[in-house]
């Protein structure tokens, strides 16, 4: 009844009326989506955008296998417990993202990016190969590294494979390029001087580790068990190894020295100072049972061998708890 | 009360129970949501977020769903003057919706390994896609049911030239959610299409398809609680569905603003999306001249209430919050905030889920015989249910409002070190409000599993208010300007959301977004609790007027 009752109706007229005005809006409705993804408007499309050799298209799908979305947005969609991903990728460049994937529950280091960077086609990508250089063209790197690096997130780790975080980063490549129109604003403001922004390290830690590197510059003897620590937390090392046995990407550390364990090959092994130098220096080369090849970095551009020792040194030194 | 004049529409019952317990775990998960938001760390590994609110969003769709067919079955055969066609199918249908959501509780958890189950370039197990999580098998599945319900629906009812309006508005209903769901089937390459078609099931489901069942239904069970008239109530049901239709086709852009698709979608979402709100205006006036058509007093209070519920809370959450951000100049600000979470609390629980549990109470007594059931059960958990639900709903706007200043303006985007401490108050706030809610569930879902197996109270012991003050009866004019207050904190809402616009507020002094979404939020809510007070409390004075029509007479001729 689309008139009230007791009064004269013209029901068929009205209903048609309500439809031709309903199909001229469905009409425009379409036009306006077909001219929302012409190739002349010039959105950057997935299959276009390559990050190394990783395609942003299967990126979508490790995105989607993993439910990203169910914690964060992406273009402003999704839930609401972590930070938007859209422009992510642009803000703090593949290095970062290198350094923080595989680890997620850890805050990345300098080191850990640093080490990121020797990766050629990670430093081709980011357009710069030294670490210094990187932090000035992404400050928001280097605010992450200053402020949070080596703290704990509030992001559990993840079964990301070495293929699913490159092709991880090669869909945020793609998201980062796209013209979203303006959103997310831009701030007019620097937020981290307000009272919201956590005054964490800042200006004071920082005088803090140069007193540090001073001190290790007076080559004043400091216990090889001490040094490997403090290189441990430096690289990053412990974004992805416990000091105990609980472990977090890879095994954890605790009363890990001596003791045997079974390679993925099926043979086993002895936990000694050779093979802990060989799994720093080139970790895909014998791989425990149950981990993946691929997900650890090699240190051997990174630490010499006086470092490695001392990390090993480190290691011998944690007993299980 | 009608007594059940056609054996298949107790095939609604069952539908029912299972809507009852997936409401009771879609809260439980909701509470561990709320718990984690103050508390990341908790179960974090081994029941991770995105997988507790996968479960949260997708129960809550498939409980609506359950409520929908079984009301659509209880009513059905009233609507068709005979049985329902192909009772077997039903209960095929029964088992059908039981084995998907346990596959699909099951899946989801497989995001936290990363296993989506790649076939075909397809996602079988799950997808990752927000509200539209299932797996394809599932999905299947749930296209399958689609079918069975279309089919029953429109096998049941007589032939088309003699339909009414709720006819038109229940087939096109069922009809186009089943077609609506076909967009969400395929795996899209670029996130600017995916999302694009993501929101063609989400938008048109919500704001096409419910929309169109629930005018009908809430139109139907208005004829059948107060003996409305079938054309009058027709009527407002064209209107109702039309404009839905011509605010809502146009009004999905207010979804592409900002997903990478152009410019000129603000216009056309903003222009279309504002006219969102009419068909629900509509709708709660209908309600109100329906429930006072004529002067009896309620024998179902709870149906009634949670009725009440679905309409009000469809103007606030659908109709007010809704509007609040669909500008671009305010969603810019709005959009992936806990700002939209509260407009979807109060608009999808509200709407929709109180459809369904209005439909419940009015139904399962029916169905089980129970003439003189105690209400004072349902009564309860209608307000816990109603004030825990306007409460999640405040703390979601403040701590959005909070988060919108620091996440956006001040730029800081360290989740756990500045934009959660920020929002710490109101994201206690939130399990707070979800006990309130969850504690109205519990009764709510313990009474109406047990009603008729329990010995009925001997009266009902509460007192009858008078038809005076709070309870005096509610007039047009009265009601009008309940909603113009509505209105006019949503007006104060809309203009803290724009004032993100200015040029101090960007400065860093969020002075003036806080005080009018300091004012407006609670200002609307607190609005919307005492209208619903007032209403119920105007009817329940209605058994006084029968108890002593002669005080009541004198009292009445006081007021006038």
């Amino acid at each position: 009844m689309s008139c009230a009752p007791g009064q004269p109706c013209a029901e068929g007229m009205k209903r048609r009326r309500a439809m031709a005005v309903l199909g001229v809006m469905a009409i425009l409705f379409v036009a306006l989506s077909v001219a929302s993804f012409i190739d002349s408007r010039g959105q950057v499309v997935p299959s276009d955008v390559k990050y190394a050799n990783f395609d942003a298209v299967e990126g979508k799908r490790v995105f989607q296998s993993y439910n990203c979305m169910g914690c964060h947005t992406i273009v402003g969609n999704g839930g609401y417990f972590g930070p938007d991903l859209t422009k992510l990728y642009g803000k703090v460049g593949p290095a970062w993202l290198e350094a923080f994937l595989p680890s997620a529950g850890s805050w990345p280091t300098k080191g850990a990016v640093k080490l990121q960077l020797q990766n050629e086609a990670v430093a081709a990508d980011a357009g710069v190969a030294d670490i210094e250089a990187y932090l000035e063209k992404y400050p928001a790197a280097n605010e992450r590294i200053a402020r949070r690096g080596g703290h704990a997130t509030a992001m559990p780790n993840l079964p990301l494979t070495r293929s699913e975080v490159g092709r991880l980063i090669a869909f945020l490549k793609y998201t980062s390029e796209m013209n979203t129109e303006g959103w997310p604003p831009t701030p007019k403001v620097d937020g981290l001087t307000s009272p919201y922004a956590k005054p964490v390290p800042g200006a004071a830690q920082a005088a803090v580790s140069v007193t540090k590197e001073a001190v290790v510059a007076s080559a004043k003897p400091v216990s090889a068990v001490a040094q490997g620590k403090m290189l441990a937390e430096e690289n990053g090392c412990t974004a992805c190894h416990a000091t105990d046995r609980e472990r977090l990407v890879g095994p954890g550390w605790g009363g890990i020295y001596g003791a045997e364990v079974q390679l993925a090959d099926g043979s086993t092994v002895k936990r000694d100072d050779a093979y802990l130098t060989q799994s720093i220096l080139d970790p895909d080369a014998r791989v425990v049972a149950g981990f993946e090849p691929g997900v650890m970095p090699s240190f051997a551009e990174m630490l010499d061998v006086d470092q490695v020792a001392a990390i090993v040194a480190y290691i011998r030194s944690l007993e299980g708890k | 009360m009608i007594p059940i004049e056609y054996e298949t529409q107790r095939l609604g019952l069952r539908f029912f129970l299972v809507m009852l317990v997936l409401f009771f775990f879609q809260t439980v998960f909701g509470l561990m949501l709320a718990t984690q938001h103050v508390d990341p760390t908790l179960l974090a590994g081994i029941l991770n977020f995105n997988v507790i609110r996968s479960q949260h969003t997708n129960l809550a769709v498939l409980w609506v769903l359950s409520g929908f067919i079984g009301t659509i079955l209880f009513v059905g055969p009233l609507l068709s003057k005979r049985e329902l066609a192909a009772p077997w199918l039903i209960k095929f249908l029964f088992y059908a919706l039981i084995a998907v959501v346990i596959w699909n509780v099951i899946t989801q958890v497989l995001a936290q390994q990363g296993i989506a189950g790649w076939w075909m370039g397809q996602p079988l197990l799950q997808e990752g896609l927000e509200y539209l999580e299932a797996g394809r098998i599932a999905d299947v599945v749930i296209l399958i049911g689609f079918g069975i319900l279309c089919y029953v629906v429109l096998r049941t009812f007589p032939p088309r030239s003699q339909w009414n309006e709720i006819h038109w508005g229940l087939g096109l209903g069922v009809v186009a959610l089943t077609a609506v769901w076909i967009f969400g089937m395929f795996f899209v390459e670029r996130l600017d299409l995916s999302e694009y078609f993501r929101w063609y099931v989400v938008h048109y489901w919500v704001e096409g398809v419910w929309e169109v069942i629930h005018i009908s239904l809430v139109g139907f069970l208005l004829v059948l609680m107060f003996k409305a008239d079938v054309k009058s109530v027709g009527y407002a049901v064209f209107w109702g569905v039309s404009l839905v239709w011509l605010s809502g086709l146009l009004g999905n852009a207010h979804h592409y603003f900002w997903i990478g698709t152009p410019e000129f979608w603000q216009f056309w979402g903003a222009l279309f999306s504002a006219l969102e709100p009419v068909p629900l205006i509509f709708c709660f006036w209908h309600i109100y001249l329906d429930a006072h058509q004529d002067g009896k007093p309620l024998e179902n209070t709870p149906a009634f209430s949670f009725l009440l519920g679905s309409v009000v809370l469809e103007q606030v959450g659908a109709g007010i919050l809704g509007f609040t951000m669909t500008f671009a100049l305010t969603n810019v600000w709005s959009h992936g905030t806990w700002v939209t979470v509260s407009h979807a609390h109060l608009a999808l629980f509200g709407t929709f889920g109180m459809l369904g549990i209005a439909a419940a109470y009015y139904a399962i007594p029916l169905m089980r015989g129970v003439s003189n059931f105690d209400q004072r059960l349902g009564k309860l958990a209608f307000w816990l249910v109603f004030t825990g639900m306007l409460g999640l709903g405040f703390a979601f706007a403040i701590g959005g409002t909070v988060q919108v200043f620091v996440y956006r303006t001040l730029g800081l985007d360290w989740f756990g070190g500045d934009v959660a401490p920020a929002m710490h108050f109101a994201k206690v706030m939130v399990p707070v409000f979800g006990i309130v809610f969850a504690i109205g569930v519990l009764l709510l879902v313990y009474d109406l599993l047990t009603l008729g197996w329990r010995v009925p109270a001997e009266h009902d012991s509460a007192e009858i208010p008078a038809p005076s003050g709070w309870g005096r009866r509610l007039s047009s004019w009265e009601t009008g300007l309940w909603l113009l207050a509505m209105w006019f904190f949503g007006g104060l809402i809309t203009l803290g959301l724009l004032s993100f616009n200015l040029a101090s507020v960007q400065q860093g002094n969020p002075t003036l977004p806080y005080v009018l979404g300091g004012i407006g939020y609670p200002g609307l809510l607190l609005t919307t609790l005492l209208f619903v007070w007032r209403f119920l409390r105007s009817l329940d004075a209605r058994r006084y007027v029968r108890a002593e029509p002669l005080a009541a007479a004198s009292s009445l001729a006081g007021a006038a």
